[in-house]
């Protein structure tokens, strides 16, 4: 009985008890598989994640070799852009010569004058009717090395030979933007002694160059050239220079050689304004002064103002332009018989008006204080170039008076090497008949020769 | 006492020397720039400079891409620019001969006096295929020949990329310390550059083989490149203008053949070249030939936006008058 009792009670605890037990149970499960979903849950979104982040590396692999590929046909465009190693043909050898640029200029020129006996007043001017060789120019221009190069020009005539320059100019950046320019050469004074023959706009030389530098001025110094550091160009030029040889009339080797003072000193202050992209304006300023020649201890002082104006506009009519180009010089010197005050000036205006040709017009003009009597001057003027470099003989350096000469010329280029200019001057100094010249020149160029300054 | 009297102006001077010495040597102390300065001879390589050195270059072209670059005035002014520069690239091929020789002469500035110096970049060097190269002895009855060969090279894109290559690579010589940004928008051109040239292709295309006529060789590059067949010039010879009898049988030569374009750059004169296109059937086009040869021609892109667009649109009118006109007559 009492173990049918024991089982009744155990049955009814049980039964009373069951449900919470199995509710326990199955609560157990329950949570079992939501613990096992969420498990499941943040495996796939581990699954996910890791596959995002797999699928963005397959993306920037992709990616990368796209850019590498990309890159890879830039280097090969530019590669197939570098140049080959280029043959060495004979015509390339031809060229690599370490020869100097070698070229040679010749101006020759027709002239008639209306006078028998025309004053002549630079050397290389036309001296009769018919035709004249004026100069035949060597140059030979190279770079030296890497310091240095040399400009060496010489000027031949029939008879004669002159060395017109010969120097070299250094290329190395010195402190205070010096440059050294030193040998023979057309001394930084005033414009146009710095313009060859080749390059100047008329057939005979302006007055006042002619009557105080002599056909140029072109001792031997040396030569320091500092660019000023200013917004615009500006270059200051100092030199010291041996009057020796010299065929200018205002300076001249003198008796007592052994003193630095006697020497030729030199300064120009160039400036340039670029005043648009049309229009240029250049001043100068220029100072000489050394002994003279005339006597012991006599110095002739040379003043110089140069102005060049151009007016080139680019953009409407590329090959038309007009220039101005102007100098004053005002001379003083001691002489025996007492001191000279000398001053001339000249003016030129040029008009491209197509690719090949130009005209322009010049006005020149000297004075001075103590004129030569007229008949002695005449009798002097045509030896006076020649007598002037043999230094023993005395030299004269008075002008004959005033005298005003008037020019006007129309040249063609057939191309950049050639040249053919008419030019008609009238002439007319105080002191004898006025007179007029016509002129036709013919200049050519061959060989490579050197760019010429602006 | 007269030599006292003539000392005097030159004791002045030397002073004046001195002070202006003194001066100069206050001021070069604070030259130091970070910049790369890089002068071009002309505005095309400014142009690609200005893309390959962005901000870390200063750059300035001296000949305005309005001029013939055969004749620029060698302005003193110029010489200051070059005493400055870091850089020099230039064209070549004796194209500057006339007028940078003695301004890089002037500049003191060694940097870039010596060809071979890191400073001094003559950007023809740079590219493969020359053409033109004389492959006889030259004289100058040919004209104004280079002997190096056609210096006109810039006007076929595909070389601005060996440009830009070359440009980069020196201011990556000057300027080692942003070799990568030089690298980076040296990559960056080309990528747009090579973009734009399938631009350019694809526009061109329909016209290969088009027959044209230039005043002078300054397109042959660029008819290499477009497929353009160059059957005459308005010069004679190269630098030489025409004259009215070789102007009447060019215009009989090419009244047989079907020209359908007559190219002069804006600096050449208009006239004659205009002249010779309306006798012989063709039409006259003026082209820029470098950056800056326009108004609105900034960059090397600009260049050939302008000069394709201008081109391809020129011989599309021409078509559609020659099919009109046909239409009418049948």
């Amino acid at each position: 009985m009492s173990a049918k009792r024991f089982t009744m009670m155990f049955l009814s605890v049980f039964l009373t008890f069951a449900p919470i037990l199995y509710k326990d149970a199955w609560c157990d499960e329950r949570d079992d598989i939501k613990k096992q979903m969420q498990e499941l849950k943040l495996q796939m979104e581990s699954m996910q994640k890791k596959l995002g982040e797999l699928e963005e590396k397959n993306r920037i692999l992709e990616e990368e070799t796209k850019k590498q590929k990309e890159e890879k046909e830039i280097e090969k465009t530019i590669t197939e852009a570098a140049p080959p190693p280029k043959q060495e043909g004979s015509l390339q050898r031809i060229i690599q010569s370490l020869n100097p640029d070698i070229s040679v200029i010749g101006i020759f020129a027709a002239a008639y004058f209306s006078e028998d006996d025309p004053i002549i007043h630079a050397e290389i001017d036309p001296e009769n009717t018919g035709i004249n060789l004026q100069e035949i120019e060597v140059g030979f221009q190279a770079v030296i090395d890497p310091y240095f190069r040399a400009d060496t020009f010489f000027v031949l005539r029939r008879d004669e030979f002159e060395i017109e320059e010969a120097y070299f100019t250094s290329l190395l950046g010195l402190p205070l933007n010096l440059q050294i320019r030193g040998g023979l050469r057309r001394a930084k004074f005033g414009r146009i002694n710095l313009q060859h023959r080749e390059v100047q706009d008329f057939v005979t030389l302006a007055l006042p160059a002619a009557a105080f530098l002599g056909e140029h001025l072109n001792p031997i110094g040396a030569e320091f050239n500092f660019l000023l550091p200013l917004p615009w160009f500006s270059e200051l030029s100092a030199s010291l220079n041996s009057p020796d040889g010299l065929e200018t009339p205002t300076f001249a080797r003198d008796e007592d050689a052994n003193n630095l003072a006697r020497l030729l000193y030199i300064a120009h202050l160039s400036n340039f304004f670029e005043l648009s992209d049309a229009l240029s304006l250049s001043l100068g300023g220029s100072f000489a002064t050394g002994s003279n020649g005339t006597e012991r201890g006599n110095r002739s002082n040379l003043y110089g103002v140069d102005l060049f104006a151009k007016y080139r506009p680019l953009k409407n009519n590329p090959y038309q332009e007009v220039w101005l180009q102007s100098e004053f010089m005002y001379r003083q010197a001691e002489t025996e018989e007492g001191d000279l005050d000398d001053w001339g000036a000249y003016g030129q205006f040029i008009y491209r008006f197509a690719k090949r040709w130009n005209t322009g017009i010049r006005f020149d003009y000297v004075d001075t204080n103590d004129p030569i009597s007229p008949l002695e001057g005449e009798a002097v003027l045509s030896s006076i170039a020649k007598s002037e470099g043999e230094g023993e003989e005395e030299t004269e350096l008075g002008l004959f008076g005033k005298e005003l000469r008037y020019a006007a010329m129309l040249t063609f280029n057939p191309s950049e090497f050639s040249r053919i200019r008419l030019q008609y001057e009238f002439d007319d100094p105080d002191f004898s008949d006025s007179f007029h010249a016509v002129f036709l020149q013919f200049e050519y160029s061959i060989g490579a020769h050197g760019a010429h300054p602006f | 006492m007269k030599t006292q009297k003539f000392f005097q102006p030159l004791a002045l001077y030397f002073c004046l020397a001195l002070l202006a010495m003194a001066f100069s040597l206050f001021v070069s102390g604070e030259v130091a720039l970070a910049k790369v300065r890089v002068i071009t001879s002309l505005p095309n390589f400014a142009a690609i400079t200005k893309e390959i050195g962005g901000d870390k270059v200063d750059v300035e072209s001296l000949a305005k891409g309005y001029q013939d670059p055969h004749f620029v005035d060698g302005k003193p002014s110029y010489v200051l620019k070059l005493n400055r520069a870091d850089l020099l690239i230039y064209n070549g091929l004796e194209l500057e001969i006339g007028w940078l020789p003695p301004l890089i002469t002037g500049s003191r500035n060694s940097k870039i006096t010596s060809t071979n110096s890191p400073g001094n970049l003559n950007a023809s060097t740079l590219i493969s295929n020359i053409l033109e190269v004389p492959t006889a002895r030259v004289d100058r009855s040919m004209g104004d020949i280079h002997p190096g060969g056609n210096p006109h090279y810039w006007l076929d894109p595909r070389n601005g990329i060996a440009i830009a290559n070359g440009i980069a690579e020196r201011l990556k010589e000057i300027d080692p310390k942003n070799a990568s940004y030089y690298d980076e928008r040296l990559g960056d051109f080309v990528g747009r550059l090579n973009a734009k040239m399938k631009e350019w292709d694809e526009k061109l295309a329909p016209y290969k083989g088009t027959q044209i006529v230039t005043y002078h060789k300054g397109w042959v590059y660029f008819s290499n490149w477009a497929g353009f067949e160059e059957v005459g010039y308005v010069e004679p010879k190269p630098g030489i203008p025409p004259s009215p009898s070789y102007v009447a049988d060019l215009i009989r030569k090419i009244q047989g053949i079907n020209v359908k374009l007559v190219i002069a750059e804006s600096f050449y004169p208009q006239k004659t070249p205009a002249l010779i296109a309306e006798k012989a059937g063709a039409s006259f086009l003026t082209l820029p030939a470098s950056v800056g040869g326009r108004d609105g021609i900034n960059t090397y892109f600009d260049l050939f936006d302008v000069i394709v667009g201008d081109i391809t649109s020129k011989l599309a009118s021409t078509k559609e008058a020659i099919r009109s006109s046909n239409l009418a007559g049948g």
